[in-house]
């Protein structure tokens, strides 16, 4: 994570701790860290504008590892502010995003958008580090639970999320729906290009007239 | 009055051809605590210098990497790691017990077939022109007696292209810094020398050699003067460590 004006102290620290918690993470799903292994020998530059910090990206089969200095070839390099970047994590198009969001990108696109997709369906077991700490039977209790809770979470922000657009869109009518606000974009285009086509007329036949004149 | 000539040992001045046999005597003393000694002084904080300059090797699979004054073998092991079974990693030192002491170590966690280990002196390396990828030192300069000979002989061994790197204790940057950063090492690191290590003396030698080693600029100069194209150094902790790099045209 190369940060302008920043002693690399702190940013290598930072990246180390976020690597460190990064396996960690992947450890507990053995599915997505070998889909991850596919990946090994790409490097994923993240190239952050607002605020100004580069991370590299390295997937390996055993370990994922995040760079803020590389020197070699890189597979995708992407650039950005921050909070295009939080689009795309969240994005469930990510490749729609790549082509209309406010992203550069640079290289191989098919690899980023693995990655994306990768991370997206991380599916981890918490059941395993539970069990070595609490034993199988408590572990697995509270990973139950957790679970349960997770799943339970997950439906109940979907079911809300859908139910408050509907509000937005339908009883308050605050904003009007994606469909109706793509149509409007799209009529906007075509009477820009009409625009654009009288305009040209318009030119075409003064200089005509002004030939005619002299 | 001795014709030989002299050198620094700390604040002392010594004859050249004693320097060697002081330093070894140092660090055969504090071998044996190193690593743990290495984790109180610098709070930890030598992991990541030392993960930055793997960062700035640019260290790929299947390369060749000399680690002079490798000790424990820290960034020997980093380097096996990556370079993997088609790769050559050789830690160097010139003193046999911190060698046996690194050499130990990663054996016993089952680094072997890419790893080789050898006695050797910076400033002769015993090694064919052109022979390695990547050169580091960390930790070491300071530590030799004739720096510009030591600097030559690494770019000899290094392939065109190949890149040195330097991590070392250089001078902070911002004067408050500095003094505490003097405060610190001239009074508590010889008392947890003698604490953990059971040798103050090794530590005071640390502390006055890490003074009278070349600052930032200096080095720098050192590395062109050898030879090195491309020269750069990045500071670490405001300056209390800076990492230079050089590469073989």
């Amino acid at each position: 994570m190369a940060a302008a004006g920043l002693d690399p102290t702190l940013t290598t620290a930072a990246l180390a701790a976020l690597e460190e918690a990064l396996n960690r993470a992947l450890a507990l799903d053995t599915a997505g860290q070998q889909q991850l292994g596919r990946l090994a020998g790409c490097t994923f530059a993240i190239e952050c504008t607002s605020p100004a910090i580069n991370v590299y990206l390295q997937p390996g089969v055993e370990r994922t590892r995040l760079l803020g200095f590389h020197d070699g070839p890189v597979t995708t390099r992407v650039r950005g502010a921050a909070a295009d970047f939080a689009e795309l994590a969240g994005a469930s198009d990510p490749a729609a995003t790549l082509i209309n969001g406010n992203l550069a990108l640079q290289g191989d696109s098919a690899p980023l958008i693995e990655l994306q997709g990768i991370i997206g369906r991380l599916d981890l077991d918490w059941e395993a580090p539970l069990v070595n700490v609490l034993g199988d039977v408590a572990g697995h209790q509270l990973a139950e639970f957790l679970r349960a809770g997770f799943s339970a979470g997950s439906a109940a922000s979907s079911s809300l999320l859908r139910q408050l657009e509907e509000f937005i869109h339908e009883e308050a009518r605050l904003t009007p729906p994606r469909l109706e606000v793509e149509d409007f974009y799209s009529d906007l285009q075509a009477l820009q290009q009409r625009v654009e086509r009288l305009q040209s007329r318009l030119e075409r036949l003064r200089k005509r007239m002004q030939g005619a004149r002299a | 009055m001795s014709d030989k000539r002299t050198t620094h040992f700390g604040y002392r001045e010594v004859e050249e051809d004693a320097k060697a046999g002081l330093v070894a005597n140092v660090f055969h003393s504090v071998a044996g605590r190193y690593d743990l000694m290495n984790d109180l002084m610098s709070g930890g904080i030598h992991r990541i210098w030392k993960r930055f300059t793997i960062e700035l090797s640019a260290v790929r699979a299947g390369q060749s990497v000399l680690d002079i004054a490798g000790g424990t073998g820290d960034l020997a092991a980093k380097f096996a790691d990556i370079v993997g079974p088609t790769g050559r990693v050789v830690l160097a030192d010139i003193n046999e017990s911190m060698l046996n002491v690194g050499r130990d170590k990663l054996l016993d966690h089952g680094y072997q077939g890419n790893l080789e280990f050898v006695q050797a002196d910076a400033q002769y390396l015993p090694f064919p022109d052109d022979s390695f990828d990547c050169v580091s030192i960390a930790f070491g300069l300071r530590n030799v007696t004739d720096k510009d000979l030591a600097l030559r002989s690494m770019l000899r061994v290094l392939k065109p292209g190949g890149r040195l790197l330097v991590l070392e204790f250089s001078k902070p940057a911002n004067p408050l810094l500095e003094k505490a950063y003097d405060s610190y090492s001239f009074r508590m690191l010889p008392f947890m020398g003698k604490l953990v290590a059971g040798d103050s003396e090794s530590y005071q030698y640390l502390a006055e050699s890490i003074r009278m080693h070349p600052d930032q600029e200096t080095l720098l100069g050192m590395l062109e003067d050898a030879g090195f194209v491309n020269c750069e150094y990045h500071n670490l902790t405001g300056g209390v460590v800076a990492l230079h790099r050089g590469f073989k045209a």
